[in-house]
């Protein structure tokens, strides 16, 4: 609705002043994203979800600064034979295992003599009373938990979010151009998307992922080494494409048989112009809450993976490896596993939330989702 | 040997739900439906203390690559082989190190040795049938040495001193001239290119064990072949069951006691692909033996506490190492492979292994006669630092190699530290497991260090010196000696001691010096000698438990309280 720009003060001595107060007011057009803007605005749980989404995402960014003045390690650095002071009291980073004393504590030589049975397991959440070390406790490897999520957050989001924006990039060049062509290149396009549709995610990301990470991948002028944070990042995009993709090409299709599209051809503008200039503007929005939507997605897709064994690659740190490493102390250490689970738990749902919000605000009428 | 299989993933895809399913599994235990009743008692085994079993039921892991003797390399597939494929040697059915003792099993005695070493006479045991009553013969075994050769087996390499085998292996017609039978007497003989010292132990190796000669020369594990011990395989459906049923006509009073008859009725193996459910169905009784399974080391105190009499931990023999290439830079300096030795803090290693391993600085295991304990690199960072310094390798890059099963990866995670801290620039690249070996084993790979583990073959010297570590032996492909390393003196004392058909104390003293040599050229960091353990359902009898040096749990032998 449109509505006064600016009150205007009455005075009686002032006719031009009074002439122009009676004038009727000025209507001021209001863009799309303005109101899409003023409906998110409105929307608080979005807003306080974008909140703690850029929380995560600043913690995760000062991971250096916590590790070196907080925890006085890194990520990767073994602690197995150290003792850290814990309410005053020297707790072995990783305990001892094999034949202990249950008395002394120290190793039994044999079996005999009472000594139990016992395996190493690593020191739990000192929750800050070992002085910033192991805040949540340490890993098999003697390795600083809640230094390895902050790192493994580094990784976790950046494989989300970069393998967002490939992936949207493609899907909407490819999307274009089906919809714009059609004939044979939106054929081969789609059935390009059914191919990977045939395949669930999750598997055809473990297949291309276990294969690039015996050799890397060195075709079409990229170099990449095994082991690369970009390996599943590319991979994760990929396989994702078909999935942004396909609804894109649908809405192109319809908004390809719009007035102002044949307006634009018929005044002559070049194929690029109209894919670039016309169309894409009108699924910007679509393109925003796809984006949103699916870096959620990726970060699960990368854990989940990373979990398998065929995303990050030890030691870099990521939350799905962190839960892999976790998972056989689950019981006596269950923050091992729990800290990034909940690590994900939050960012996605952040994610999931805003996105939501976002997609209300930009076009309540939509269905947006991103489904595999 | 093949290393242990312990890959898992597959069946912990479910990973976000681990804890849930593993506090329902809690929850529920002890509702399992008891497979073991007792029978009336048909054992005449040494240690049929107890009842036998009528089913004994085993959660083994996914480590079973073949159940056909020429084609299965790994501890799983032996364990379950060493019960059903008798080969015309093999080794006693005892606890501890008598059971690195050669006795006949097909064959009527030892063989008899010419007194150049070089020929081998064997006669076949008089009524002995394969599991479908057909007589064994002694051609049978010239058959299955070919049968090796055809279906590629990984086994070949241990025959390629029969004369006429390496030919045969090239053109995989005629047959090899080396060896050969006369199946009216029994008699086998067999004749080597040179003397050949642990030709027994190879001759007692599952590669070795007859099969008839009418055995397709492809996979029989889904198919198997006619056995000759107590038990045979029923059916075999791969990551899933092995079902074994006793040979009927198995006659345990021909082999003089070298060979049980076996206690339970009937061996179940269930495939379990995770730890924590197999050791839920063993503790609920779904299962009577972890087989293969590490107990999680987070339930390991727990299931002491609660299960003190079922559990036994045991050393096999094995060791745990890091090969440095010595054909590549930086490795090709002493000084460098001499550092990373300081460098490593053992007994942190034994930690990172959930602490069930013993620190080892030398190749031989414990376990062995020949072993002689040598600390050739006590932890000493600083020396180590200074190495480097001395080499002028500071700041090289170092690519760390590993595969991704199991707990090896905690390894090379701690080894990259320790590069990391010497002042080299180390990554890792962690493989998959199924080509690891083989990759790393490649020499285009110029793999410059990473880790490796071995586990016996059989239990002799030779199988680590001369498989590992004979500069003789490097291979482009499938190369064991992944440190290439050459080295003129060991290779001709390697060669020497092959040729001593006995190992006697004056040939011990000689291995354990070879031993110390080879440490000083330091090709290897080892690092630990690993334990495990063998966990049981309450009702086994473990006074009947016996743990085989080379083969570990004897199943055949076990009991029922």
């Amino acid at each position: 609705m449109a509505e006064r720009a600016t009150e205007t003060e009455f005075t009686l001595d002032t006719a031009a002043e009074l002439a122009a107060a009676e004038e009727p007011a000025a209507i001021r057009g209001r863009s799309p994203w303005y109101l899409a803007w003023r409906r998110l605005r409105r929307n608080y749980v979005a807003f306080f979800f974008l909140a703690l989404f850029i929380l995560v995402v600043v913690a995760c960014l000062l991971a250096p600064v916590y590790a070196k003045h907080v925890a006085h390690t890194g990520p990767n650095t073994n602690h197995v034979l150290e003792n850290v002071e814990v309410n005053g009291k020297e707790t072995p980073v990783l305990s001892p295992g094999g034949y202990i004393d249950p008395h002394t504590g120290k190793l039994c030589p044999t079996s005999e003599s009472g000594c139990k049975l016992v395996a190493s397991i690593p020191i739990g959440p000192t929750w800050f009373s070992g002085g910033g070390k192991f805040v949540l406790g340490a890993d098999q490897n003697g390795r600083d938990v809640a230094v390895r999520l902050l790192y493994g957050g580094r990784t976790s989001l950046f494989v989300g979010i970069v393998s967002s924006l490939i992936c949207v990039f493609f899907a909407v060049i490819l999307a274009l151009v089906a919809a714009y062509y059609g004939g044979w290149s939106d054929f081969v396009i789609t059935r390009f998307f059914d191919l990977f549709y045939a395949f669930p995610v999750i598997l055809l990301g473990i297949a291309l992922g276990s294969a690039l990470a015996i050799n890397g991948f060195h075709h079409f002028g990229l170099n990449i080494q095994s082991g690369s944070i970009w390996i599943p990042t590319l991979v994760i995009s990929y396989v994702l494409i078909p999935y942004i993709g396909r609804p894109l090409r649908g809405q192109v299709l319809s908004l390809r048989e719009k007035e102002f599209i044949e307006a634009s051809i018929a005044q002559g503008a070049s194929p690029f112009r109209v894919m670039f200039v016309e169309l894409l503007p009108n699924i910007a929005s679509s393109i925003l809450v796809f984006f949103t939507l699916i870096i959620a997605n990726n970060i699960i897709l990368e854990a989940a993976l990373s979990f398998l064994g065929a995303g990050v690659q030890p030691p870099t740190a990521s939350w799905g490896t962190q839960i892999a490493d976790g998972q056989e102390l689950i019981v006596t250490r269950p923050w091992l596993s729990l800290a990034p689970g909940l690590a994900i738990v939050i960012t996605v749902l952040s994610l999931n939330i805003f996105g939501d919000g976002l997609r209300d605000a930009l076009d309540p009428r939509a269905k947006v989702k991103v489904e595999h | 040997m093949n290393r242990r299989n312990r890959w898992k993933w597959l069946l912990t895809a479910a990973s976000f739900s681990v804890g849930v399913a593993l506090i329902a599994a809690a929850c529920g235990g002890g509702g399992g439906n008891k497979s073991t009743t007792t029978s009336g008692s048909t054992s005449t085994s040494s240690s049929a203390a107890g009842k036998s079993f009528a089913v004994f039921r085993i959660a083994t892991d996914t480590g079973t690559d073949y159940l056909d003797p020429g084609l299965s390399y790994t501890v799983e597939g032996w364990g379950v082989m060493w019960n059903v494929y008798l080969p015309l040697l093999g080794y006693k059915h005892v606890n501890g190190p008598d059971g690195a003792t050669i006795v006949p099993y097909l064959a009527e005695s030892l063989p008899t040795v010419s007194s150049d070493g070089k020929a081998y006479t064997l006669t076949l045991r008089k009524g002995v049938k394969y599991s479908d009553g057909t007589p064994v013969k002694a051609s049978d075994f010239k058959a299955t040495i070919e049968r090796d050769y055809k279906v590629d087996s990984p086994g070949v390499g241990f025959f390629g001193n029969i004369v006429g085998a390496a030919q045969y292996g090239k053109t995989k017609t005629g047959s090899i001239s080396g060896i050969t039978t006369n199946d009216s007497t029994g008699v086998i003989t067999i004749k080597l290119s040179e003397p050949q010292g642990d030709f027994m132990n190879i001759l007692a190796t599952e590669f070795a064990a007859p099969v008839p000669a009418s055995t397709p020369a492809k996979d029989q594990s889904t198919t198997p072949a006619p056995s000759t011990g107590p038990y045979m395989i029923q059916s075999y459906t791969p990551n899933k069951q092995i079902v074994e049923v006793r040979n009927p006509n198995f006659d345990a009073s021909l082999y003089g006691g070298n060979v049980p008859v076996g206690n339970p009725d009937k061996v179940v193996w269930d495939v379990i692909g995770d730890d924590n459910v197999a050791l839920q169905r063993v503790i609920s009784g779904q299962d009577d033996w972890l087989g293969y399974h590490p107990i999680p080391p987070d339930r390991l105190s727990s299931v002491q506490q609660k299960y003190p009499d079922q559990l036994k931990l045991f050393t096999p023999a094995n060791t745990y190492y890091f090969f440095m290439n010595t054909r590549v830079a930086p490795f090709n300096n002493l000084k460098v492979r001499q550092a990373v030795n300081y460098a490593i803090d053992r007994e942190a290693l034994v930690r990172v292994y959930g602490g069930l391993a013993q620190p080892t600085e030398q190749v031989l295991p414990p376990t062995y006669p020949q072993y002689k304990k040598i600390d050739p690199y006590p932890y000493n960072l600083a020396k180590a630092k200074q190495l480097i310094a001395q080499a002028g390798v500071k700041g090289m890059p170092v690519t760390v190699w590993n595969h991704d099963r199991g707990l090896d990866p905690r390894a090379t995670a701690y080894l990259t530290d320790v590069l990391n801290s010497i002042g080299l620039k180390a990554t890792q690249k962690i493989v998959n497991a199924a080509v690891y070996w083989t990759t790393v084993g490649n020499q285009a790979t110029k793999a410059q260090i990473g880790f490796a583990d071995w586990f016996q073959d059989y239990p002799h010297p030779l199988d680590w010196f001369d498989v590992l570590l004979n500069g003789e032996r490097i291979t482009q492909t499938h190369n064991n000696n992944y440190a290439n390393f050459d080295d003129a003196s060991v290779n001709s004392q390697i060669d020497a001691l092959k040729k001593e058909p006995v190992l006697d104390n004056k040939a011990n003293a000689r291995w354990a010096s070879v031993d110390k040599e080879v440490m000083a050229q330091a090709p290897w960091a080892p690092f630990l000698n690993r334990q495990f353990t063998d966990f049981f359902y309450s009702t086994v009898d473990l006074s009947c438990y016996e743990n085989h040096v080379l083969y570990e749990f004897d199943y055949s032998t076990i009991c029922m309280k």
